[in-house]
């Protein structure tokens, strides 16, 4: 066994065998934005046999206040090239596969080949859509996260045991133009939150974020968890026993 | 009478609905998730759903940033 990852292999929960299931897992990060920076590295660090990254855009300067997988030498490239260039330096044992376009209804299915968990990296309520309705087409849960300002929310969305992400977020994007401001740590704490998740969902140990989101507010640091449970009327979930109708 | 709105004690007009509250307190996100008691109320039952004396709420804004 790697000396790398004795310091997580002592815990009970995880052991050589937890260890041996981490690198024969397959996960797809949407986004190497604040959050997938930060999902990407500790999965990574934590042995995810193969990681599958991807992101249509390329490296910007206002990027670089959160999202720390990047660094300014790489402005300018695209963002999966840089985040799978760190990636690979911080654990060169795993797979990593950057794949530079956008997430659509139409490239959806071919990304989620060799995946067992889609961990939300994205931007917007679109992305997250087709995510998530990919999620429930093919049964892999989905480790939702979103963060604005100062403030994080997250949760696991697992098709057959809990409520879908739109469920429980109705609605389109906010207008395109607006951009929004967010400091690193609300990213960086969502995205922690997101990778302990993702591990915990592949090793079946603990409680995931299942039917609970768990909502954080940064400038007074109050943590809020919020039982969810499934909307009988959901445009997404609730068409699963309807085969006529395609997600 | 009073509740308990995100953690802080408000008085408002009684025999109101989730909507009336949401109208009460300038809510204008239209993604917001409002949880009562601990409980998720679903949108469509906002119309309807009472707010009662006590009642702890949380209007909660999705986030969507990445």
């Amino acid at each position: 066994m790697d000396e790398r990852y004795v310091r997580q292999t002592i815990l009970p929960e995880i052991g050589p065998q937890g260890q041996e299931r981490l690198a024969h897992a397959g996960v797809l990060i949407a986004g190497t934005g604040g959050l997938g920076s930060v999902t990407a590295l500790y999965l990574a660090a934590a042995g995810i046999g193969h990681i599958k990254i991807v992101d249509h855009d390329s490296l910007e300067p206002s990027n670089l206040n959160r999202q720390i997988i990047h660094s300014e030498a790489f402005l300018g490239q695209p963002k999966v090239i840089s985040a799978a260039d760190r990636m690979k330096a911080l654990n060169p044992t795993i797979r990593v596969t950057p794949v530079r376009t956008r997430i659509t209804s139409a490239n959806i299915d071919a990304l989620l080949d060799g995946v067992e968990i889609i961990v939300d990296g994205s931007d917007n309520y679109e992305t997250r859509q087709v995510l998530n309705r990919a999620s429930l087409r093919h049964g892999l849960p989905f480790v939702y996260a979103g963060v604005r300002g100062f403030d994080a929310m997250i949760s696991s969305f697992v098709p057959g045991r809990t409520a879908c992400f739109e469920c429980i977020v109705t609605g389109g994007d906010a207008p395109v133009g607006r951009v929004s401001g967010i400091v690193g740590p609300a990213a960086g704490m969502a995205a922690s939150f997101q990778a302990m998740e993702t591990l915990k969902l592949i090793l079946g140990i603990g409680k995931p974020l299942e039917n609970r989101m768990v909502c954080i507010s940064g400038l007074d640091m109050r943590i809020h968890c919020v039982n969810l449970n499934s909307n009988p009327q959901c445009k997404a979930c609730g068409q699963i026993s309807n085969p006529d109708k395609r997600l | 009478m009073r509740i308990q709105l995100n953690g802080i004690e408000e008085t408002i007009p009684k025999e109101m609905t989730i909507k009336a509250l949401i109208e009460w307190a300038k809510e204008g996100d239209p993604h917001l998730i409002v949880e009562q008691n601990g409980k998720y109320i679903y949108p469509s039952a906002y119309d309807n759903h009472p707010v009662f004396e006590n009642d702890t709420i949380e209007f909660i804004n999705p986030n969507l940033g990445g």
